[in-house]
């Protein structure tokens, strides 16, 4: 049985225009995530990648459809799917004045766990950084740092919302490490991206989301295949990227 | 009683509190200064000025202006009349005796003038009543004679009761009122936009765990900052608490109780950071000037007092002053424990209801 299961997700807002109508952000979408893959859904801005994430992860009401998590109902116990999930958030802002050491002691707490900050420190490589604030960290350390956050209660299934945006490259290629790292484990790594290579060099199997469907998913090579086999003027073939351009289209989305 | 996710995450709290020096400093100073002022006006008052023109050499003038020299309730200067009148237009002096040069007969009355700026005429009952009392004991020394009545003034609340003792439990009261709204709504307001919030509830715990942390953690606060402001007026302003104790502190919990509801209400009511300061102080100033602080509320016109005494601030002020002042127990305080009541339950249901889980979390 896969370990992340939704059949005909939906999530309904109220159109900012008018507000007696909606339209749904998530329209209907169906997701099989097998246990000790790393998942990546792709999409523009807007098409519901995080609300998708948000409805799983229990932090954003499920208007219709069901989604399940390891066999428990997100709908009917979120506490306890919670429990055994870990998010890690678009957003990375903590408490001030408290240390790293401090924030993964307390979401420990929240868990009713007792963290072992040191250990997951250097499982992201943040050892030196224990006692810091996390706005004296770079953007990379920061991601990281979420990252470890997400990883207190040692979660089956763990959730990235675009881990490496607005990252550079090595501070990208070390996340990437660390979530390979963690698959190796054996742990299962749902993300949201918008960045191609991340796609087809980290992801087992590539969902692609556009207003709020899912309108294709595979592995990467099998996509390539499947969309791109032969660009007119590259040497060899496309990439996801082509792939990505030829299902969403190429006008300018915000 | 408390999960360990509770207490824990209460903790944090408190621990962030007390690593923000600042906003420490900041809570203490308004009641500081305030107790300050009346710790260096305490005492006796000024004595008052008076410019004294003797155009009498009699022997009477001379008695005169010796006795009034001596009286600690005046600070006299003797000098010509053009100089004098021009320092009491400039506010130098308050007010200006003078002496006309028939002064000194015994057998017919002398009459005195005192010279006053009439817009200082705030003063002139005083100074009146100082400069007749001084000129009726001069006069009784000169005739060598004995007072007829004296004047025993006997407090029948049998303790001393100043202004301060009065103003601090409104102090303390305007005090913990602040320090819950912001502890509950500006914290939620920030914590919210920041995404904290959000990060929080990816975690099992519930909203009424993070309230109950909050809820604890502001009580804890709340009791400390009153007990040092309450340690200090004990220790250096000599303030009596007539009443237990006890009964102080837990009036001083109900009234954080109820102004943290109210701080949840609007902090869930204000959408922004920017929006929620002057939320924040459409409801604390005019109560601040309302509530009894620094004047008894029924001081003011009749017809705004039963508006007025309904306020949350008012009721706790009420409450803390009868406990302070006279000696109340919290359970013996009717009318003021049944507006306590009403508040709680009040604000209770304000903060249930305003506080929308879902856009919390956004």
């Amino acid at each position: 049985m896969p370990i992340v299961q939704a059949s005909n997700l939906l999530k309904a807002y109220p159109l900012p225009e008018d507000k007696n109508k909606s339209f749904n952000a998530v329209d209907g979408i169906n997701l099989e995530i097998r246990s000790g893959e790393i998942y990546g859904i792709l999409g523009p801005n807007g098409a519901g990648k995080t609300t998708t994430l948000e409805m799983l992860e229990g932090l954003n009401d499920i208007d219709g459809g069901v989604a399940l998590i390891d066999g428990i109902d997100v709908s009917k116990e979120p506490y306890k799917v919670k429990s055994i999930i870990g998010v890690q958030l678009q957003s990375n802002e903590y408490f001030d004045r408290l240390s790293l050491s401090e924030l993964l002691v307390l979401f420990g707490k929240l868990y009713g766990q007792e963290s072992n900050s040191e250990a997951l420190l250097s499982k992201v490589n943040l050892l030196d950084k224990a006692s810091a604030k996390p706005d004296e960290l770079s953007g990379g350390q920061k991601q990281r740092f979420s990252i470890a956050c997400a990883l207190v209660n040692s979660p089956k299934v763990l959730f990235l919302d675009e881990p490496t945006t607005g990252l550079d490259p090595q501070a990208k290629r070390n996340v990437w490490k660390l979530i390979h790292n963690l698959k190796d484990s054996g742990m299962t790594i749902v993300l949201t991206t918008h960045n191609m290579e991340e796609a087809e060099n980290l992801c087992d199997r590539i969902g692609i989301m556009d207003k709020g469907n899912m309108i294709a998913e595979d592995t990467p090579q099998a996509l390539i295949n499947k969309f791109a086999p032969d660009p007119p003027q590259a040497p060899l073939q496309g990439n996801i990227e082509d792939v990505f351009l030829s299902l969403t289209g190429h006008s300018l989305r915000d | 009683m408390f999960t360990s996710a509770q207490l824990h995450l209460a903790r944090t709290f408190l621990l962030i509190f007390l690593r923000d020096r600042q906003s420490i400093a900041f809570s203490l100073l308004f009641p500081l200064i305030f107790m300050g002022a009346f710790v260096f006006s305490s005492g006796d008052n000024d004595p008052i000025k008076i410019g004294l023109i003797n155009n009498s050499d009699s022997a009477l003038s001379k008695n005169f202006s010796e006795l009034v020299s001596k009286d600690p309730l005046f600070e006299i200067t003797e000098g010509d009349e053009a100089m004098l009148r021009k320092e009491l237009i400039l506010g130098n002096q308050t007010a200006v005796v003078l002496i006309p040069p028939d002064f000194g007969s015994k057998n017919e009355s002398n009459e005195l003038t005192l010279l006053l700026d009439l817009s200082q005429v705030r003063q002139l009952a005083s100074i009146r009543d100082a400069v007749d009392k001084s000129l009726l004991s001069i006069e009784r020394e000169i005739r060598s004679m004995e007072p007829m009545f004296s004047l025993n003034i006997e407090d029948i609340k049998a303790r001393p009761q100043r202004y301060i003792d009065f103003l601090l439990p409104g102090l303390l009261a305007f005090m913990l009122m602040n320090l819950s709204i912001g502890g509950s709504g500006f914290n939620i307001v920030e914590y919210r936009r920041r995404g904290i919030l959000k990060r929080l509830f990816v975690t099992p715990i519930e909203p009424k765990d993070f309230i109950v942390s909050i809820v604890l953690a502001r009580m804890v606060i709340v009791l400390m900052q009153i007990s040092v402001i309450l340690s200090l007026s004990i220790l250096i302003l000599d303030i009596t608490i007539v009443g237990s104790l006890v009964s102080l502190y837990g009036m001083v919990m109900l009234g954080t109780f109820i102004f943290l509801c109210i701080g949840f209400s609007l902090g869930s009511l204000a959408k922004t950071q920017e929006a929620i300061r002057p939320i924040v102080g459409l409801v604390t100033f005019p109560q601040l000037i309302l509530s009894g602080v620094f004047f008894p509320i029924s001081s003011m016109p009749e017809i705004v007092q039963p508006i007025v005494s309904a306020l949350p601030l008012s009721v706790v002020v009420t409450g803390l002053r009868d406990i302070a002042n006279d000696g109340v127990s919290l359970f013996s305080l009717n009318g003021t424990a049944l507006g306590i009541f009403i508040w709680m339950i009040l604000s209770f249901i304000l903060a249930t209801r305003f506080f929308v889980w879902k856009e919390v979390a956004k």
